[in-house]
């Protein structure tokens, strides 16, 4: 057992939101170092994504295997977390991800990264790769890596159970499932029974280490740049969003709801997205599952919004579980898009997914997109084992998730994501993998939401809604309208990313009405950082420019070509509902990809330039692109003085 | 009659409050739905996801009574 304490018993004694010390961890060797956290990389990347993305980009080689002992694991409580602030709760976790091969994060709410932070870290990054099954644990001083080979193929929502029950119920446990273990590309991490760094694959980046869960507790306060002003303006956010509209539907309903509104507007995945309505939509909405499975809500540290929803899904045949969810992304990717018909079923098979430590939104991608191949006779029952992979079969989807999770004959193939799959598959079968660099699509078609479509396919980790969402934008401006869309994407880009960065929640912003400015007047009284909202505008560009740059260095290619949907993007019009009929085409994909690079001052290859690298302090960064040849070519007229248009009115 | 419409978010704007923050008075025929209501004060009843009114979700063919308050829901992206 490796241990290491320290006797310092309190936390930075800088008053700037950082609890001081950040934690590195070669899990070969077993070896705990404690630093001091690296206060100017903080002023200038701002925690979270923002540090994320540095360390990988200086840290890990290009030619790294993403499951492989030279790659990294960062879990990095942000520069707000924990500070009293309204949902300061996130933690980011990144990786290399084994979905995308470039910079993998994704965050998650609850209580994990509060506790670490008031355990007196702010960052833990680990190394190397466990020669047995491990966890970490940190209590205060105390930080061991324990034993973990009695957990090891026990799933994420049981392991977290049984941690609770030996270390006790005050510690905030992150586990990851059998297939983590197993480096399924789209593993997640899981905390809280039901929130998930979902994304990009980080719980088969923390399986490949062997590490199988981090456990938290800690009880010491954080020293804040001005603690009175900070009270002050959180008092007056506290009262404003008790009388705000959407608090109460919000606390009732939380995004499920959305699902009904999806299906009426023409961009629920169904069917593998082979179409956007689903004319079951009304036995999976949102009232169905507060009707039916509603248990109790749930929030995380700091809020009082409670969107998340604990449910119970009872399916016949089957004992009844226990879950949080399904919320709007895995309602319509394990709902519509499954064919299923019953909230039982669609929550069933999130818990499925949840428990096998499964990213229920790439989960319910991968799944339909076999579904479909079944439909399509792509695949057999003999590579099924016997069975059958029918739409609405909550047995089949059962069956074949184990044979992802145990990586047994096809299943080896889909456990690598829809874009592997389809280059094991072949047969036409890309055209329909719904991804975008390997990342599988979220909740929503693009084909009659043609920006939402760009910022799937601009998005730095592959195709992900949280970068960037427009359509209602689409809606406003014209859903067969592809002109102008770039711009406001590109801002979104920038905007959204920061809670990432900030390790907040942005539905503070996006459904209460607390502007952008005001969380940055948080950040201030925070930090004494004195900074102003296009001062941080301009760092998360940085690091969107700076994932950018790593992933052609990591993929070697321009970065047009990386930037295309599946061709069922425009191939296949919309065949039925509100939708019936529309559709893009391929001289519309390539305008919006032309608009997005001038806008982003790249070069039409989709490569930043060095005017651009330079403006944004990564001249080391253009030389290193320089050296493989992917340097963009200087801009005619230079690169734009402002990237990116904030779209009014408002639109997130 | 009249009824109270309320809306934070990306439909505040949209609504045009003038009772207070978040709130806007409309008059309103008997007996039409609430989607040809926020129609003809022009707001394009495509963005509200659903309506609340005394704590209960409402659908956009739900067909309001004079003295009514209702909160309108705009969409959003899922977490």
């Amino acid at each position: 057992m490796a241990t290491s304490s320290s006797s310092s018993g309190t936390n930075s004694a800088s008053r700037n939101g950082l609890a001081g010390t950040t934690l590195r961890i070669d899990l070969s060797t077993g070896a705990i170092r404690r630093m001091p956290t690296d206060q100017d990389l903080y002023r200038r990347w701002h925690g979270g994504r923002g540090i994320t993305s540095k360390i990988l980009y200086d840290e890990v080689p290009r030619d790294a295997d993403p499951l492989g002992p030279q790659n990294l694991l960062i879990m990095n409580a942000g520069i707000m977390t924990g500070c009293l602030i309204p949902a300061g709760a996130k933690v980011e976790f990144g990786g290399i991800s084994p979905l995308t091969n470039g910079v993998g994060d994704s965050n998650m709410g609850g209580h994990l990264g509060p506790a670490l932070k008031h355990a007196g870290y702010d960052m833990v990054i680990f190394e190397g790769i466990a020669p047995k099954p491990v966890f970490l644990y940190i209590d205060n001083d105390t930080v061991e890596l324990r034993d973990a080979s009695a957990y090891w193929g026990v799933g994420s929502l049981d392991s977290e159970k049984r941690f609770k029950h030996e270390l006790g119920e005050d510690f905030e446990i992150a586990t990851i499932g059998p297939a983590g273990e197993h480096g399924v590309a789209f593993s997640c991490i899981t905390h809280d029974f039901g929130r998930q760094a979902g994304r990009t694959g980080q719980g088969a980046v923390m399986g490949s280490k062997k590490l199988k869960a981090i456990a938290v507790r800690g009880n010491r306060s954080i020293r804040v740049h001005d603690v009175d002003a900070l009270k002050q303006q959180v008092v007056g956010i506290v009262k404003r969003t008790q009388t705000h509209p959407n608090m109460e539907p919000w606390q009732k309903y939380g995004t499920a709801f959305f699902i009904k509104w999806s299906n009426d507007n023409g961009v629920m995945p169904t069917y593998n997205f082979q179409t956007t309505h689903f004319e079951h939509v009304d036995g999976i909405d949102g009232d169905k599952l507060v009707e039916k499975c509603l248990i109790t809500h749930k929030a995380c540290f700091g809020c009082w919004m409670n969107c998340g929803k604990y449910t119970r899904a009872v399916v016949p045949g089957k004992a009844p579980v226990h879950l949080e969810g399904p919320e709007y992304e895995t309602g319509s990717l394990c709902g519509s898009n499954l064919g299923m018909r019953d909230i039982h079923d669609v929550a069933y098979v999130n818990w499925m997914l949840d428990n096998a430590g499964m990213d229920s939104m790439s989960g319910g991608g991968v799944l339909a997109f076999a579904m479909e191949c079944f439909q399509r006779g792509l695949i057999t029952e003999a590579e099924l084992e016997g069975h059958t992979l029918k739409w609405g079969s909550v047995d089949d989807a059962e069956h074949f998730i184990d044979m992802m999770v145990h990586r047994r004959g096809i299943g080896d193939w889909f456990a690598g994501g829809t874009r592997r799959a389809a280059e094991r598959i072949g047969r036409g079968s890309e055209k329909f993998a719904m991804q975008v660099k390997g990342q599988e699509m979220s909740g929503y078609d693009g084909r009659w939401a043609p920006g939402m479509l760009l910022s799937y396919m601009t998005a730095d980790i592959g195709a992900h809604h949280n970068r960037s969402w427009t359509i209602t934008v689409d809606m406003a401006e014209g859903r067969e309208r592809v002109e102008g869309r770039a711009k406001i994407v590109v801002y979104l880009q920038h905007i959204r990313p920061l809670f990432d960065t900030w390790c907040i929640c942005r539905l503070f912003w996006g459904e209460l009405d607390i502007t952008p400015e005001e969380i940055v007047e948080s950040l201030n009284h925070i930090t004494g950082w004195g900074i102003d909202l296009r001062e941080a505008l301009r760092t998360s560009e940085m690091i969107w420019n700076l994932n950018r740059c790593h992933y052609l260095e990591r993929n070697r290619g321009n970065g047009r070509s990386f930037d295309y949907p599946p061709a069922r993007s425009w191939e296949d019009k919309i065949p039925s509902g509100p939708g019936q009929g529309k559709g893009l085409s391929l001289e519309q994909i390539e305008q919006m990809l032309d608009e997005y690079y001038d806008a982003r001052g790249w070069d039409r290859k989709g490569n930043p330039s060095r005017a651009l690298l330079e403006d944004l302090g990564l001249g080391e960064v253009a030389d290193n692109l320089a050296r493989l040849g992917l340097l963009g070519e200087p801009l005619p007229g230079g690169i734009p003085e402002t990237r990116g248009e904030k779209y009014k009115p408002k639109a997130f | 009659m009249l009824i109270t419409l309320r809306a934070g978010g990306l439909l505040r704007e949209k609504l045009k409050p003038d009772l207070d923050a978040y709130s806007r008075r409309v008059e309103a025929e008997a007996g039409r739905t609430l989607a040809e209501i926020l129609t003809a004060i022009g707001l394009d009843p495509s963005l509200v996801a659903f309506a609340v009114k005394d704590g209960k979700m409402q659908r956009l063919s739900y067909v309001p009574s004079d003295g009514d308050v209702i909160t309108l829901q705009p969409p959003v992206s899922g977490g």
